[in-house]
């Protein structure tokens, strides 16, 4: 009984490192992509955070400001952006994402209809198996994620939005925030009126060409700029979050695998013990 | 001649980040230079030659859309694309350049024709700069 005993253990230890071997080499995979998600998405973060307090000035020091893409209008159409990975196995970071995402929806549900464009694979499963009104996915963008691919989105959805098929945009992405942090964030888009600084300022500025003419020129670098921030910030996090699970994952082998050896040393000593004494006994009895 | 700190950013990296004295754009309106002390300035830039003076040289680069703004504290251009004259890769350039004269040729929508002059005067703005055609 004792030698089948240890014949299960030994099965068990080794498929038990067969998967601490994929674990290892996925936390592997995982943290050199994450340095080079990191550094993309800082420079990105940088560009944005530029662009962002650009924007925030001009439309503060033109307390009359006209552009469809700043002022509010009645919200009839929500447009969602959810971002989220094109693969498994991360943590919690696909569920986190999707989580806040059905949420932000179901809230704008209540008040007015609205359309979805996923991003990554995870996302476009979750909400075209939940039937929504997928308006444009996107899968596998996000590992080389070029300015280029970030402004054909931009487009669409600013012509959903010129065209009045939209009336509001609203993002949802994971911040990078640490190795160990990555949360889950929602962002309005347009129109712009909440990002406005209106603080009052001091500083007279001039515009080539005019603060509006300027502001709607600057808009497509904006959209193009936010997307590429987020999309960049998510995989970065993507990244770091799978790290941590597999190392986790790895931890949690290792243990099984230390534990199924000692069980199998125990099996081991107390079958030679028992063979031991079955001679002992055989040859006492000869005697 | 007194300096002023310039950056120049772009999604990607950091371009550039020194002082210079002096810095000459093309704007919407046209070519401005710019010197120590400017007013503040906010301007758009589309696809056009950037000439940053340097050790008291002009060193030339081609900048895809962007925006420049100018403040007390420093001058920031942030832009799409940016190479220095010398470091353009001239096949790449009139390769695109090509390609967008024939999806110009071809007579899409509106929209993608936008795009396609967009794409060839970045293109001819590269050659240009580069100097070499």
């Amino acid at each position: 009984m004792a030698s089948a005993d240890m014949k299960d253990i030994k099965r068990r230890i080794k498929s038990v490192s067969s998967t601490m071997q994929i674990t290892k080499a996925m936390e592997l995979v995982a943290s050199s992509k994450l340095r080079k998600a990191k550094e993309r998405a800082e420079s990105a973060t940088l560009f944005f955070e530029t662009l962002y307090e650009t924007m925030r000035e001009i439309t503060a020091e033109n307390s009359t400001f006209r552009s469809i893409y700043y002022n509010n209008r009645e919200v009839k159409t929500v447009m969602m952006i959810v971002i989220a990975g094109d693969r498994g196995l991360a943590g919690g970071y696909n569920t986190n994402a999707l989580k806040l995402a059905q949420r932000k929806i179901d809230e704008a549900a209540q008040k007015s209809d609205v359309v979805v464009i996923p991003i990554g694979k995870k996302a476009v499963e979750y909400f075209e198996k939940r039937s929504y009104r997928v308006v444009a996915k996107y899968e596998c963008i996000a590992e080389n994620i070029r300015m280029n691919a970030a402004k054909e989105i931009g487009a669409k959805i600013m012509a959903s939005f010129k065209n009045g098929n939209v009336d509001k945009v609203e993002l949802i992405y994971t911040d990078y925030v640490s190795p160990l942090v990555q949360e889950a964030r929602h962002k309005e888009i347009i129109p712009l009126e909440s990002v406005s600084d209106k603080k009052h300022r001091d500083v007279q500025t001039s515009y080539e060409p005019s603060a509006e003419q300027l502001f709607d020129l600057i808009i497509p670098q904006y959209i193009a700029g936010v997307l590429y921030g987020t999309i960049a910030d998510s995989f970065a996090s993507e990244q770091a979050a799978r790290r941590i699970a597999m190392e986790n994952a790895s931890d949690n082998a290792d243990e099984m695998i230390s534990n199924l050896s000692l069980l199998y040393n125990r099996a081991r000593q107390s079958t030679i013990t028992q063979e031991i004494t079955e001679i002992v006994s055989g040859a006492s009895a000869q005697e | 001649m007194s300096e002023y700190r310039l950056q120049i950013i772009t999604p990607e990296k950091t371009f550039f980040d020194q002082n210079t004295e002096r810095l000459i754009v093309r704007t919407t309106d046209g070519e401005m230079g710019i010197l120590a002390n400017h007013e503040s300035f906010v301007g758009a830039l589309p696809s056009g030659p950037v000439k940053v003076m340097i050790d008291g040289k002009y060193r030339e680069a081609a900048i895809s859309q962007g925006v420049i703004k100018v403040s007390k504290e420093k001058t920031v251009i942030i832009a799409e694309a940016i190479e220095w004259a010398d470091e353009i890769d001239i096949e790449w350039a009139k390769r695109s350049a090509d390609e967008a004269r024939e999806r110009i040729n071809s007579k899409k929508s509106d929209k993608e024709l936008r795009f396609a002059e967009l794409k060839l005067k970045r293109a001819l703005n590269r050659i240009n700069v580069s100097g070499r055609k």
